[in-house]
């Protein structure tokens, strides 16, 4: 189990360093290779410690190795420990499988491009870093690798360089992170000072047996909610998402849909032992997580960039997440976590080969009919957008409507909030999931699609072989991995999760059942207005004030324009002229002159003439001689 | 011991001294300078000599046969630079080259 989970952090790692280190020595092809090889060899390692884990009594199942101390201060000890548990081998397996098809599928993406190498570079040093987060059994190492993924995000966004609106996207996503990142080390200097370690098992049990105060915890766990909403992108601090669609699009399958995003929901079912110590920020993340996929959904009904659809739902479905985690549904947030990982991952390569075909192109408008000359992308869309939309039998339905028939368990003002929200964030999803696929596989093709179907690229088929087969297999996975997950018949996925996280709320048979009915009459019917709109060439929203407010996003970026960032600019503009100018640079100045002034004072001396230095030196001796005499 | 006493050989050293150091200042021949400086290394000399008869060691001459070697290497370079300036027929006169001037 350890030798496994060991393979699985280091094989991106070397293969990171490799391509980094040979450099042109390494072709292109060779550089997508071995990035594909490290990582699936990763996947291998986290297969290897998922059997032996099977092999275990539950109660066995856990296990901390450490490698070496890295410092120690006294009782205080941080080192290189890695937790293998259920949560982290499920991460572990999604992570690394996912990963590698997705940069099996870049291969065939990428191809042409100059920087190949760099991409893949980053590409494997994603993957490591994101497994160490995972894997990472002390909060400061979780820091770490929560710090190195997003780098890796913001290295791979802004990775187009010489387009300046990729470039704005990167440093927008890091500085939102970099907010994230601040308040969960505050978070994390809070546990140190209380509880005197970073590691798991001290820090939760400290909080679970209430030896801190309350106070304590609950800013100890706004700290970790701070950290998970920036990384997961939920309200408020969800603007960069949509920006980072700038992104190549197998950029946007790994890190912006199935893995880095649900970093926060992972760590807040790591952390479950902090949340539960305080209920209030714990709902708090439950109701965030509703804003969010409220406000993704209305939103997603507006955009017509494909990818930026994608985006919006993948911040409402991370919502979805966030409830299950917030209301204690640990094991079916996990659950949503991993089936939505294999739709979205899948939605976004389907995209990725639309867009392909056209040469870039990423508005719907300019797409339509595409079913007839792309028959695969299209079936394998179609598997993707009804496993998103949570039609039965297919991924969603089984982990969304497990979410919300937790939130009906839950019951209560809250409870009852979240359901009704939740459940109006089914009819939303229906609406825009559709919405785009009709948009982009039926009605007439455009100029743009009629083109490129007699084009140069139609002779290659829908792809390489190396981008269709991540596609099929991700598909096959969108339809049957929610299988995992039956309610009344067999639930492996959440006995599996449950010793590690233990849940708060289960629903009973019937409750699911009920709800899911529910959810999905909403779906459907979400999906039937968007045939119907799509029929009558209506929009979904039509034109007013409504309208303005969605294209705006709800004036997000242009409040968060006006309150932080104006004022800084002016204080900086402010600060240069009344600090900047006058003070440092006149100062200087000030300097420069009066040494100028002074040498031309003083080169008055040097007249050149002999006698006169003869006559200095003269009297000077003199002088000196005159000194001696008198002083002895 | 006969003859004059010490002092005596100090106050000639000493007008010696200050008749180079006039020399040196007010003189603008180079070669008048060069015979100034070598009349101020002579008086030092003579004080060498006198100290030395008055404690009655020899440190003083030694030092003085030094002096004489020192100086006489720097005539040679000092009238090697003065022939130089003739031959090239430039002004013979110490304030005419102040090229150092700040």
């Amino acid at each position: 189990m350890i030798f496994g989970a060991w393979l699985c952090l280091l094989a991106p790692a070397a293969g990171f360093l490799s391509i980094l280190l040979a450099g042109t020595k390494l072709t292109r092809r060779q550089a997508g290779l071995l990035s594909t090889a490290s990582v699936f060899v990763a996947f291998a390692g986290a297969v290897i410690a998922f059997v032996d884990m099977l092999g275990r009594d539950t109660a066995d199942r856990s296990e901390v190795t450490t490698a070496w101390t890295w410092l120690e201060a006294g009782d205080f000890k941080v080192s290189l420990d890695l937790l293998v548990d259920p949560l982290s081998i499920v991460m572990m397996l999604v992570v690394s499988g996912i990963g590698g098809l997705i940069i099996l599928y870049s291969n065939g993406y990428m191809k042409g491009n100059d920087e190949e190498r760099r991409y893949f570079a980053y590409m494997a040093f994603f993957v490591f870093s994101m497994l160490l987060l995972v894997e990472s059994a002390n909060l400061l190492l979780l820091l770490v690798g929560w710090g190195l993924v997003g780098l890796a995000s913001y290295l791979l966004i802004a990775f187009d360089h010489h387009r300046p609106a990729a470039v704005t996207a990167g440093k927008k996503a890091f500085l939102m992170n970099a907010i994230g990142d601040a308040t969960m080390a505050l978070g994390l200097f809070l546990a140190i000072a209380k509880t005197g370690s970073v590691d798991f098992g001290p820090v939760f049990q400290a909080a679970s047996s209430g030896a801190l105060s309350d106070t304590v915890v609950t800013l100890i766990a706004l700290g970790l909610l701070g950290g998970a909403l920036a990384k997961s992108a939920q309200i408020p601090l969800h603007t960069w998402l949509p920006d980072a669609m700038e992104g190549p699009t197998p950029v946007s399958a790994l890190i912006h849909a199935a893995t880095m995003v649900t970093a926060g929901v992972y760590l807040i079912c790591r952390a479950h032992p902090i949340f539960e110590a305080a209920p209030t920020v714990q709902h708090l993340a439950a109701l965030l997580g509703l804003a969010t996929l409220l406000l993704a959904g209305v939103v997603a009904l507006v955009q017509w960039d494909i990818k930026r659809v994608i985006a919006y739902s993948t911040m409402s479905q991370i919502g979805y997440m966030f409830v299950g985690a917030g209301i204690g549904a640990y094991g079916f947030a996990m659950f949503h976590l991993v089936t939505h990982a294999f739709f979205k991952g899948l939605l976004f390569l389907a995209a990725g080969l639309v867009i392909h075909r056209l040469s870039g192109e990423q508005d719907m408008r300019e797409m339509g009919g595409l079913r007839r000359s792309m028959p695969l992308t299209h079936w394998t869309f179609l598997v993707g957008t009804l496993a998103l939309v949570a039609i039965i039998p297919f991924a969603g339905f089984w982990s969304k409507d497990a979410i919300i028939s937790s939130s009906l368990a839950q019951g209560g003002a809250l409870g009852w909030v979240l359901y009704v929200g939740c459940l109006i964030g089914s009819l939303l999803t229906g609406l825009y999931s559709f919405r785009m696929y009709f948009y982009v596989f039926h009605g007439e093709p455009s100029a743009k699609v009629e083109a490129a179907a007699h084009g140069e690229e139609a002779h290659h088929g829908e792809g390489d072989l190396s981008m269709t087969v991540p596609v099929v297999v991700l598909a096959i996975g969108a339809t049957f991995i929610g299988l995992l997950q039956i309610p009344g018949v067999w639930e492996p996925f959440q006995k599996f999760l449950e010793d590690v996280v233990p849940p708060l709320v289960s629903p009973s048979t019937g409750q699911e059942w009920l709800s899911s009915m529910i959810s999905l009459a909403f779906a459907t019917f979400g999906s039937y207005l968007a045939w119907k709109a799509f029929r009558a060439g209506r929009e979904l929203v039509s034109a007013g004030a409504i309208r303005t407010l969605l294209e705006h996003k709800f004036w997000f970026d242009e409040l968060y324009d006006a309150v932080f960032c104006r004022p800084a600019q002016m204080l900086a503009a402010l600060l240069r002229e009344q600090v900047e100018q006058p003070l440092v640079q006149g100062g200087l100045d000030e300097v420069a002159d009066g040494t100028i002034e002074a040498a031309s004072i003083a080169g008055r001396a040097e007249s050149g003439l002999l006698r006169t230095y003869a006559l200095a030196f003269a009297v000077a001796v003199s002088i000196l001689a005159l000194v001696f005499l008198v002083v002895r | 011991m006969s003859g004059p006493g010490i002092p005596w050989y100090l106050a000639v050293s000493a007008i010696l001294f200050s008749t180079g150091v006039a020399g040196v200042l007010l003189r603008r021949s180079p070669l008048i300078v060069l015979l100034s400086l070598e009349i101020m290394l002579n008086s030092a000399n003579l004080a060498f000599v006198g100290f030395s008869r008055l404690h009655g060691q020899m440190d003083g001459q030694i030092f003085a046969l030094a002096v004489m070697a020192v100086a006489a290497a720097e005539v040679c370079v000092g009238l090697g630079l003065i022939v130089a300036m003739a031959r090239r027929r430039l002004p013979l006169d110490v304030d005419v080259f102040s090229e150092l001037k700040g």
